[in-house]
């Protein structure tokens, strides 16, 4: 399989907050937009197509809202597109970027989004509308509720504590307090995490992550448009997707059709983009991990669907020191989901950091000689699932 | 850009049953991608990739597409959705066996019926400041292009009624259980007006209906030898910018920017084409989108559709199925017609296919006032290497 490569050659990120009252929506995304067009250092001229990244329109309120990020995209009669897999969008949509690009058809494409969530009111309300109308929306779920019980699913097959969880808080803030771009950046204790508010067992309230305001971009191009004009690039050698089944029922139970506790999807989508940039054994070649991981229980199976811990091992590793920022499996050095998520760009952020760290440019939270990374998205009820792997 | 691949269609299904109230959402999805892929003479197994299109605020979850995993067969699957429009999700279905990553795509996309108002749905999509509070949805965008046209092009009126009866003629012969509508003149252009000068002879009711698409690698379809196929020889997709009083709303820049896209990667000229599928929410999107294409100017619109240059006999031929103007599953209606534009050149567009068609063209349009615009040509030969 001959597949041209695709190149990262422009970044941006806002600064993540709970709110942003200073800019409008369409103005959020222009702000990811313009600071990425700056970064790569490419005129709106130079944009051939744009993938536009925005995960459920009730949580801005407005239907089809990426009608009204049009200009602020630059996508006046261009290519234009949108995609939504929920909480994977954001990595959905650097995948089919790099489609518009290795398709032939485009030299250089933008992608990018921003989301409100912060400012939407009760994003665990929307959240509960994902659900089918008649067998599961009259039930309690929300996302938390759903992947509480996967926490007691995993807790019972792997022995996995909630002060395991509770670590996973300790890592990621104190990641997060070199990442500027962080929304929640205050360090924090076990204790503190044991100590917070319970918001479904076992999963509480440091547990979860906040509800963010910002937005991203990123701009891609063929590797001859890059070489032509002497860009500075990191390469996509890997994309990959894979899906769960929509009902929860169909994880637990006498019979399921995949265990609640894993995450298999997530690793076939892993595979498939390992697969396609020749990684064999993670462990040895990927050199850091940018896992989307929105409750502390969910990077356990996050980190073995990547193949950097065996099931149910990444516990008792945690506690060893492996997936800390300096330790020898870094995973999330920017703080990850738990630290910022704006739903529509927080897949899209994850490949963003991959991408800075093995460019060398992620400053104060870079992973020394991080030469190949991998990025993930979940989205949907922990039902979509997507992989990109990134090297300099 | 070097083109490197070649993608062709090798399947397809519309579901739409009269009463719609009899299946479920998941009954159509699984419905119409098993008969889709039955068309193709493959299973699901054979499929590497899917690309859905669904609108949550149609379908009445947020995320609409998750319910698609099970009953299109996205379990295990690598999945992606587009919101934008049934479209879109035809061209990155294309893209994605174009990259040379997958071999196959199925492509599903649906307009359901369970909303109250669907002009209400489409409110919703107006900014909440400053459109929201006006009474705009598809159809009053559509009136407003059809006032500054009517305004301009003496006969308008009398053109638009006339592209709707052919239309409609065409519809009660290409699918009699679902076009119920008037073919004729004075019934077409009496009614209630429903958005000045849009009457209600002149636009079909929103129906409910799934499509699906099966796509294919040219290394694929030669090496499994699928009896049917149409070729995929140019795409072009471009967006207007949304808000209203920043167009001119009688003329369509994305929809030339995406027919100049199509054309050129197809090598071919307007007069290549042997019929087209176009968008038609109102006889006058159609005249609009002939002219943007380049089949049509507006100054021959009123002669050329009295002369039945667009009937089956004519021209061109457009809207052979009836297109919107007959039957309106509002969401996928632009999958419709790329369906449908692929389906004549396979040979396989039933009692409605017309001799000998070499080349045909789809156009798909979405949003207000024609917001968003997709053509895709279709050829019955692989073009393979394009300069």
């Amino acid at each position: 399989m001959n597949i041209p490569r695709v190149g990262i050659i422009g970044i941006g990120q806002s600064h993540f907050k709970a709110r942003r009252q200073d800019k409008n929506y369409p103005e959020l995304v222009r702000e990811a937009v313009t600071l990425a067009m700056n970064d790569c250092k490419l005129s709106f001229d130079d944009i051939e197509a744009v993938v536009y990244s925005l995960a459920p329109d009730a949580l801005l309120g407005i239907g089809n809202a990426e009608r009204l990020g049009v200009d602020a995209v630059g996508a006046r009669n261009k290519r234009f597109m949108r995609i939504n897999t929920g909480g994977s969008t954001g990595i959905s949509s650097v995948a089919a970027a790099h489609s518009h690009i290795a398709s032939g058809v485009c030299d250089v494409v933008l992608a990018a989004g921003a989301d409100k969530v912060g400012e939407c009111g009760d994003s665990q309300t929307i959240l509960n509308k994902i659900w089918d109308p008649i067998y599961e929306r009259p039930l309690p779920l929300g996302t938390i509720t759903m992947l509480a019980m996967s926490a007691v699913r995993y807790a019972y097959k792997y022995g996995m504590t909630e002060e395991d969880m509770a670590r996973i808080v300790v890592k990621s803030r104190n990641a997060a307090v070199l990442n500027p771009y962080a929304h929640l950046r205050t360090p924090t204790t076990i204790d503190d995490v044991m100590k917070s508010r319970m918001i479904s067992w076992p999963i509480k309230l440091f547990d979860c992550c906040p509800q963010s305001t910002g937005g991203c971009a990123m701009v891609l191009a063929s590797e001859d448009y890059i070489r032509k004009n002497k860009l500075e690039a990191v390469w996509i050698t890997g994309v990959g997707h894979s899906t769960e089944s929509y009902y929860i029922g169909d994880r637990m139970g006498i019979g399921y059709a995949a265990d609640h506790a894993d995450a298999h999807a997530l690793s076939e989508a892993v595979q498939r983009a390992y697969k396609m940039a020749g990684i064999t054994d993670p462990i040895k070649q990927i050199d850091v991990a940018e896992m989307y991981s929105p409750f502390s229980n969910t990077e356990f199976h996050a980190i073995e669907a990547a193949g950097l811990a065996k099931l149910g091992e990444s516990p008792a590793l945690l506690k060893e020191g492996y997936f800390t920022h300096d330790g020898p499996r870094p995973v999330n050095p920017s703080g990850g989901v738990l630290c910022a998520n704006a739903i529509a760009v927080t897949a899209m952020v994850r490949v963003a950091e991959a991408a800075l760290q093995v460019w060398g440019r992620a400053d104060a939270h870079q992973v020394k000689n991080a030469k190949r990374a991998v990025a993930s998205g979940n989205g949907g009820d922990h039902q979509f699932f997507g992989a990109v792997v990134v090297e300099s | 850009m070097q083109e490197k691949r070649q993608l062709g269609v090798i399947g397809s299904s519309v579901f739409a049953p009269r009463d719609h109230h009899s299946v479920s959402l998941e009954e159509a999805m699984f419905t119409v991608t098993k008969a889709a892929l039955c068309d193709a003479g493959i299973s699901i197994d054979d499929i590497d990739g899917i690309v859905v299109a669904s609108c949550d605020q149609m379908d009445g979850r947020a995320i609409s597409i998750m319910a698609a995993s099970g009953s299109v067969g996205g379990v295990g699957r690598d999945i992606l959705s587009t919101p934008s429009s049934g479209e879109h999700a035809f061209v990155l279905a294309s893209l994605r066996v174009k990259s040379g990553i997958y071999q196959t795509h199925l492509v599903v996309s649906w307009s359901p019926l369970e909303t109250d108002s669907v002009n209400e749905v489409q409110r919703l999509s107006n900014d909440p400041y400053f459109h929201r509070a006006l009474p705009l949805d598809d159809l009053a965008s559509h009136a407003l292009q059809a006032n500054v046209l009517e305004s301009r092009i003496p006969g308008l009126h009398a053109a638009a009624v006339e592209v709707t009866r052919t239309n409609r003629e065409h519809g009660h012969m290409a699918y009699p259980d679902q076009s119920a509508h008037p073919s004729e003149s004075v019934w077409i252009d009496g009614g209630k007006m429903l958005r000045y000068p849009i009457s209600e002879g002149m636009v079909s009711k929103p129906a409910f209906a799934a499509v699906a698409i099966v796509i294919a690698s040219e290394a694929w379809i030669k090496a499994h030898q699928p009896s049917h196929v149409a070729w995929v020889h140019g795409m072009g997709w471009a967006t207007e910018t949304a808000f209203l009083g920043d167009r001119d709303l009688s003329q369509l820049p994305s929809l030339v920017a995406a027919g100049e896209q199509a054309f050129a990667q197809a090598e071919c000229k307007v007069s290549d084409i042997d019929l087209a599928e176009v968008a038609d929410a109102t006889p006058y999107q159609q005249l609009l989108s002939l002219e943007a294409l380049g089949f049509c100017p507006r100054a021959h619109w009123v002669q050329a559709t009295q002369a039945g240059e667009f009937g089956k006999q004519g021209r061109l031929p457009v809207n052979l199925s009836g297109g919107a103007l007959s039957f309106n599953p509002v969401f996928c209606s632009g999958l419709m017609r790329i369906m449908e534009a692929a389906n004549q050149v396979r040979g396989k567009a039933g009692v409605h296919q017309q001799v000998k068609v070499k080349k045909a063209l789809a156009h798909g349009s979405s949003g207000f006032a024609m917001q968003y615009n997709t053509v895709v040509i279709f050829g019955d030969k692989v073009q393979g290497l394009l300069a």
